[in-house]
């Protein structure tokens, strides 16, 4: 036989067993919470054409992106996120449409990172999208709803962290900085590198009030009283209204009693570009990134030709087990899984047995018995989280 | 949040590790199992003050750092440069100054300024790449070497070299000079995403008393 016929690429891998029951139970988990707030299941295809994901979408660099051709020649790209085809779906579907929509979806992405890094290029991501509602209750609904799904999972230590695109934006306007220039900053900002920015600032030609602003924007985060401190920086309306709008979020934030969660951090900048007012992410022990991302895009759809407000969140479900893994939290998992091993001349009974336990919702599995110590099947079903071995053998009756 | 939780420090090893605990240990933070240069330990632990320190190659320091495995790093911008993860970068610690430039025989300044394709050695690919690509719009051949680059251009692999300069006196003593700056360089303290989120009062409280110091200085 071949060896390396068993290898997988680098950058993908197999999830069997008892670590793919955790990641069922907690999308389960996930998805539950979701569906509670009358979010719809849709599903979009795995790939796409590039265009759906260009530049000018604000998506994944393309060099990151797998792509391959058609048989007509057009570049197709497997989707390296999941909210541009919400976007073309929504546009598509609903171009009329008034009344908001909510689309809840799950599963792969694809992103064509450098190699060794170990990072995954293929992740599981859940999340929610709610289009055609820009009102400052609908951030409110999506990072509440977020803060429960995470709960829901068991995981107990976690920050949101919740940004606005808009004051960054309204500082670089009003002090007319060039695009180049604002890209940038945007990365030094995001970057928490103050002298960066002050190097940048240095060759710019802008008054003391946005000098200061920007300066202070990669230290511009914390609790609730940044917020003030925030609005003292800057003159400009954009500006100024994100901070309103802010305050606005986290008032009813605490009416979904939900604030212990949240902090505000204004130098967060999100590298997709598509994000144009609240940005949010999440943080747990135990996973070097955010588990959770997520933001307002009120342009997007306007791409794929309906105008229309939106605002959504995608949780990585692999950095979310990760996560849950290493802080020890359980999850319910095979509680219902039966073992029964039979000798041959005992089948009858046992058959007997396993549809009466499958009737009661069990998950019973009949294993014919091969001349193996009972030990090992024992071991074999403590190994895999079994709740139940029974024994039908010929002479003997045994439960374990 | 939790004061259980260690804070790990992934120091690049040699004189950016030992400027880095002298400042340190002007805030009261020593790690005393460190200063035994014979022990073998990989990782050192502060009980006290729930630290932990380990030393690691400095290309090594970001990908500690961008991992969660250390919440904080200390490592030069070139490193940081080059390698490109995704962490904060903090605090300029103001030591370990010096210049990362396009170093040569006087006679290739001449190549420079004509968009000539030329040979480029270095340690560095990605920052050369960036520097000649981007910033100088010329095609170069870039040769990747691990020590001793200025060998490069004296024995005729490349035309010139891109390497950190700090006095220049290796560079005369081999017949060249330096020919561009590239960006100044100095150490850096970076933080992992997460941990600036999660333990933001420790984190927080060390930068700011450690940006007091390197200002006194």
């Amino acid at each position: 036989m071949n060896q390396n016929m068993l290898h997988t690429p680098e950058g993908v891998r197999d999830i069997y067993g008892e670590e793919y029951a955790r990641k069922l139970r907690v999308e389960e988990l996930i998805h539950e919470k979701i569906r509670s707030f009358g979010y719809k299941d849709i599903q979009t295809p795995s790939f796409e054409f590039f265009d759906v994901f260009s530049k000018e979408v604000g998506t994944t660099p393309s060099r990151e992106l797998y792509k391959f051709f058609d048989k007509e020649g057009n570049t197709l790209v497997l989707r390296p996120d999941f909210t541009p085809s919400m976007a073309r779906c929504a546009a598509k579907y609903f171009m009329e449409e008034d009344i908001p929509i909510r689309f809840s979806y799950s599963g792969n992405t694809f992103t064509n990172l450098s190699s060794l890094q170990g990072k995954l290029n293929e992740v599981t991501q859940m999340g929610a999208e709610l289009i055609g509602d820009g009102s400052v209750e609908a951030d409110a609904e999506m990072i509440a709803m977020l803060v429960q799904c995470l709960k829901n999972t068991g995981l107990k230590k976690f920050q949101v962290s919740i940004g606005q695109v808009d004051y960054f934006r309204g500082i670089c306007m009003d002090a007319g900085l060039e695009q180049e220039t604002e890209m940038a900053l945007r990365e030094n900002i995001s970057g928490k590198n103050i002298f960066g920015v002050e190097d940048l600032l240095k060759e710019c030609n802008i008054s003391d009030e946005h000098y200061l602003a920007l300066l202070k924007l990669p230290e511009l985060f914390g609790t609730e009283e940044i917020l003030d401190k925030a609005a003292e920086l800057v003159s400009n309306e954009r500006s100024l209204g994100a901070v309103e709008r802010l305050k606005q979020l986290h008032r009813l934030l605490k009416t979904y009693q939900v604030e212990d969660y949240i902090s505000f951090d204004f130098g967060m900048l999100s590298k997709y570009n598509y994000y144009t007012g609240v940005i949010f992410r999440a943080y747990t022990y135990g996973v070097g990134e955010a588990i959770v991302k997520g933001g307002r895009y009120d342009n997007l759809l306007k791409k794929f030709g309906k105008d229309a407000p939106a605002i959504g969140f995608v949780v990585v479900i692999d950095d979310l087990l990760t996560a849950l893994a290493s802080q020890h939290i359980a999850l319910q998992t095979g509680e219902n899984n039966i073992l029964i091993i039979y000798e041959k001349n005992s089948f009858d009974k046992a058959l007997k047995k396993a549809i009466s336990l499958r009737e009661e919702g069990k998950f019973v599995e009949l294993i014919p018995h091969n001349n193996i110590p009972t030990e090992k099947y024992l071991a074999f079903a403590r190994q895999n989280r079994y709740s139940g071995v029974f024994f039908e053998y010929d002479k003997e009756d045994a439960k374990a | 949040m939790s004061t259980e939780r260690y804070l790990t420090f992934a120091l690049g090893k040699g004189r950016l590790a030992n400027k880095t605990l002298e400042l340190l240990e002007q805030l009261g933070i020593t790690c005393e199992e460190m200063k035994d240069k014979n022990s073998r330990k990989l990782i050192f632990v502060n009980e006290e003050l729930k630290l932990k320190f380990f030393l690691s190659k400095g290309p090594d320091v970001p990908t500690y750092v961008e991992h969660g495995a250390a919440d904080i790093g200390v490592v030069g911008k070139d490193t940081i440069i080059e390698e490109n993860r995704r962490v904060y970068e903090v605090l300029d610690l103001g030591f370990g100054k010096c210049r990362m430039c396009v170093c040569g025989p006087a006679s290739a300044r001449e190549l420079l300024q004509h968009h000539e394709r030329i040979r480029v050695a270095t340690k560095y690919p990605l920052i050369a790449k960036d520097y000649f690509y981007n910033k100088k719009h010329q095609t170069v051949d870039i040769i990747k070497l691990n020590g001793s680059v200025e060998l490069g251009p004296i024995v005729g692999l490349s035309d010139v070299i891109v390497d950190i300069v700090e006095t220049g006196s290796t560079l005369r003593e081999n017949g060249l000079e330096v020919l561009e700056e590239v960006c100044p360089l100095s150490a850096r303290m970076i933080v992992n995403q997460v941990s600036m989120k999660m333990e933001y009062e420790r984190i927080n409280k060390l930068i700011h008393d450690m940006k007091k110091l390197v200002k006194a200085e």
